[in-house]
């Protein structure tokens, strides 16, 4: 019995070394394609390929960067969802694309479709204007559209253009609601006066600290970093939010070793000292965000559930 | 920032950037070097007949992405690269003009005129020299206008333009592109309509993948590279191997004459080529700022508006078309500053005007970071606007470029006839293998390739059938940026469906796009350009 005991223990502890050995080991059995649901040269583009960079220098794996924008991410998601889940290919996105843009495509596809590998950055997704409208929160914007005033409000998302529709709907009042391409769009649209306020994921912390705009109110579920006492949606009687995400996204199916490599690896780029992708998200972001694995595979199933309500709402 | 500050920080972007090495303890950086090589580059393939300044751009452009890569860092020496290739294929297209009577570049042909007379008396290096001096002269003013109108025009729209007039300068663009460019309205009409069909596949703001027929191959659009190299470069290399198929026997270049006498360009002579410089440099810069007219129109209508002054004003001298240094003067100005001007509606409205101004737009779409338009130029004073810095770095590099042109291009010019010895049914394979490796080396799919030749066979069929591929072009560049402003402006105007109509500025300028549509119509084709 004794024996057996020894034997059991040495197996599990082998199986033990082994799997701990892997998930440290496990190295890529090639270049991994990574795909980018952005723009070149935006921000969030700019911000995969530095953590690939800094990955290529600390543990000297391959990343081939590659292009597949459009339709809110899901020409990345549909590109990506038959791609080998050997760690090989992989995307970002932001969190969006597995809520509520996959449930509006409609396109077969579900989060359970990919496998969440982990976050990098977080929105400070803010309603935002310029300084020189005199507004100083979102209830003089409400006060504003009631005299009588068209307000138009800035997009840059179908789910973003729902909430500003709900924002409206909840205060009685009717926005011109201007959807366009990437934050970039928008806060040029605000700055030329092509639109009087709109969404900004966090675009605007220079404007805003140097005086030229203002966090009218939070859009997500907590108060903004920058603007602490900007009211949050739920004052206005919204009970949705904008939060959400930078993601790294594979395949279904991925192998937990797998994954959990791909998403160390990519933690440690984006919170080491002195990291390029660190620095860089610091400066663009405010911080690197962690969430990883399980846990961000629960974030965006739930956040798919919560779309299907805020399309409900906002269809009413 | 002031305006001064953003100036110094775009030169400062041209001189101190990245390093490329020293020279004698100077270090001497990679923008400048670029600004160069492609100079040189332009110079030797403006003058090789059947290579132009655009093919080249062309070709490097995705050469340039995969060495430079996406950053910010990349886009000043790939745009120095390209302007210094615009720049140096300007003045190159006159060598195998005056040499050899055989025009390196379309709008050199007028050059053919009195410059193959002057080589043939003995006179080569002299009109070569003239000119250079012209060429310089009329690109350098037509920097400086360049430089001093685009911000002022892009403020302008930015503070008086509204989305539904933004929406319908975009229709009054596209209007006049397409009746001006090409032998005719219908056939211009035809080929932006094509080009708006093409951006709109795959695209727009519905999660649903428009015109894509079900397959994941078209959801994704036609990447832009695939489209502007197949319609633009390949049909055309498609075209002159039918051309060459037909001449078999094809007409060798004209032998080179000895030369003789005094080569030198003299204070007389400058005194003589002057107001034909000044005047054809107006006349190009002019035709430059409109999007569509190209530098074929400036340089024909310098030469002639320079002729029939010539003539009136020294009958005593030698008549334009017998060998008149004048003659060349006032083509290679006029031709030489509509790429300067060219650039206003590039940069300030985003709008691009010929085949150069297309792959400068490509390149900084390609590289992110910098979006032409009316946003580039705002002088936001507590934070830096970086797509300012990068204009007045662009700034910088054309006139680095002019600067190259004075004190090198020259001596380059002379060496650049050999060129016209390439023979082209070896060029062109070249050509048509290294764009689609250039196509490969950006997007690494076989469907990447497919799509060129496929946009290929339709640049050649609209070549056969003499309809201009750049309406094509412009229209899929402005495509998307048409629907988005479209758009905006009905979602802005509370969903109003007349919003093209009901206010006064926006009127005018849809009235004016139809205008020129009936005005151009109504011409006999015969007279267009």
């Amino acid at each position: 019995m004794k024996r057996v005991l020894k034997a059991a223990v040495a197996a599990i502890g082998l199986v033990a070394f082994s799997g701990g050995a892997m998930a440290a080991d496990w190295t890529p059995p090639g270049p991994i394609k990574l795909m980018i649901a952005f723009a070149a040269g935006g921000g969030a583009d700019t911000q995969a390929r530095l953590i690939a960079e800094d990955i290529e220098t600390k543990l000297g794996w391959k990343f081939i960067p590659e292009q597949v924008t459009g339709k809110g991410g899901m020409n990345l998601a549909m590109a990506l969802k038959d791609q080998p889940n050997d760690g090989t290919v992989i995307g970002m996105v932001v969190t969006e694309t597995l809520g509520y843009n996959m449930l509006a495509a409609n396109a077969g596809v579900t989060p359970e479709d990919f496998t969440a590998i982990s976050t990098t950055a977080g929105f400070q997704m803010g309603i935002v204007s310029q300084s020189s409208k005199g507004w100083a929160d979102f209830n003089d914007v409400i006060k504003a559209a009631k005299s009588g005033q068209d307000i138009r409000f800035g997009v840059m998302s179908p789910k973003l253009a729902d909430i500003a529709y709900l924002l409206g709907k909840a205060q009685g009042v009717d926005f011109n609601i201007v959807s366009g391409k990437g934050g970039k769009a928008v806060m040029n649209g605000v700055m030329a006066g092509d639109m009087d306020l709109g969404f900004m994921a966090g675009i605007q912390a220079k404007g805003v600290a140097a005086g030229d705009l203002v966090n009218l109110a939070s859009a997500l579920s907590t108060p903004l970093k920058q603007t602490p006492d900007a009211p949050l949606m739920s004052d206005f009687g919204v009970e949705f939010n904008a939060d959400g995400y930078f993601a790294l996204i594979g395949p279904k199916g991925m192998p937990t070793e797998v994954r959990d490599a791909i998403a160390a690896a990519v933690i440690d780029a984006i919170t080491g000292e002195g990291n390029k992708s660190a620095a860089m998200i610091t400066k663009a972001f405010g911080e690197p965000a962690t969430i990883s694995g399980d846990a961000l595979q629960s974030l965006v199933q739930a956040d798919y559930d919560a779309a299907g309500r805020l399309m409900k709402a906002a269809s009413e | 920032m002031t305006a001064f500050d953003y100036i110094m920080a775009g030169i400062l972007a041209v001189f101190q950037g990245p390093v490329a090495f020293s020279f004698l303890g100077l270090p001497i950086s990679v923008t400048v070097v670029m600004v160069l090589a492609g100079f040189v580059l332009g110079i030797m393939v403006g003058a090789t007949p059947g290579l132009a300044g655009p093919m080249a751009m062309a070709i490097s452009l995705p050469i340039l992405i995969s060495i430079f890569g996406f950053s910010s860092d990349a886009l000043l020496p790939v745009l120095g690269f390209l302007i210094g290739v615009m720049k140096g294929a300007t003045v190159g297209g006159a060598v195998p003009a005056i040499l050899f009577n055989t025009p390196g570049t379309p709008d050199a042909y007028m050059t053919t005129l009195d410059g193959y007379p002057m080589a043939q008396a003995g006179q080569a290096r002299k009109a070569l020299k003239v000119a250079h001096f012209s060429s310089a002269a009329g690109d350098t003013f037509s920097d400086i206008v360049l430089i001093v109108c685009a911000p002022f025009l892009a403020l302008l729209v930015e503070r008086y333009l509204d989305l539904p007039e933004k929406t319908a300068l975009l229709i009054l663009s596209l209007a006049f592109i397409a009746a001006i460019i090409g032998g005719s309205v219908g056939k211009g009409i035809i080929a932006m309509g094509l080009g708006l069909l093409v951006a709109f596949i795959g695209t727009g703001e519905d999660f649903y993948p428009r015109l894509s027929f079900g397959t994941q191959t078209l959801a994704q659009g036609f990447s832009v590279t695939a489209v502007i190299l197949g319609v633009l470069i390949l049909g055309e290399v498609f075209k002159a191997f039918e051309d060459m198929w037909h001449n078999h026997r094809r007409a060798q270049p004209a032998k080179e004459t000895p030369q003789q006498g005094d080569q030198r360009l003299h204070a007389a002579d400058l005194k003589r080529i002057a107001p034909h410089v000044a005047r054809s440099a107006v006349i190009g810069t002019v035709i430059g700022a409109l999007p569509g007219i190209g530098s074929t129109l400036a340089a024909t209508l310098g030469y002639s508006v320079g002729a029939r002054t010539h003539a009136r004003r020294h009958p005593d001298r030698k008549p334009f078309g017998q060998g008149a240094p004048e003659g060349i003067a006032a083509t290679e100005a006029a031709n030489s500053s509509v790429s300067g001007a060219n650039l206003i509606p590039v940069l300030s409205l985003g709008i691009p005007g010929n085949a150069a101004a297309v792959f400068l737009i490509l390149a900084a779409e390609s590289i992110g970071g910098f979006n032409p338009g009316p946003a580039v130029f705002r002088f936001s004073t507590d934070t830096v606007n970086p797509e300012l810095v990068m204009a007045f770095g662009i700034f910088t590099a054309m006139m680095l470029g002019n600067l190259f042109n004075w004190t090198l291009g020259g001596l380059f010019m002379r060496a650049a006839g050999v060129m016209v010895r390439v023979p082209k049914h070896m060029l062109l394979p070249v050509v048509l293998l290294m764009t689609l490796t250039a196509i490969y080396v950006q997007d690494p799919r076989m469907q990447a390739i497919w799509f060129t030749i496929g946009f290929g066979v339709l640049g050649y069929g609209m070549r056969r059938l003499g309809i201009s591929p750049l309406p094509f072009v412009i229209a899929f560049i402005l495509g998307g940026k048409l629907e988005e402003t479209a758009r905006q402006a009905f979602a802005a105007t509370g969903a109003d469906p007349w919003f093209l109509f009901n206010r006064p500025v926006a009127a005018i300028l849809i009235l004016a796009a139809i205008g020129f549509v009936a005005v151009s119509l109504r011409k006999p084709s015969e007279t267009q350009q």
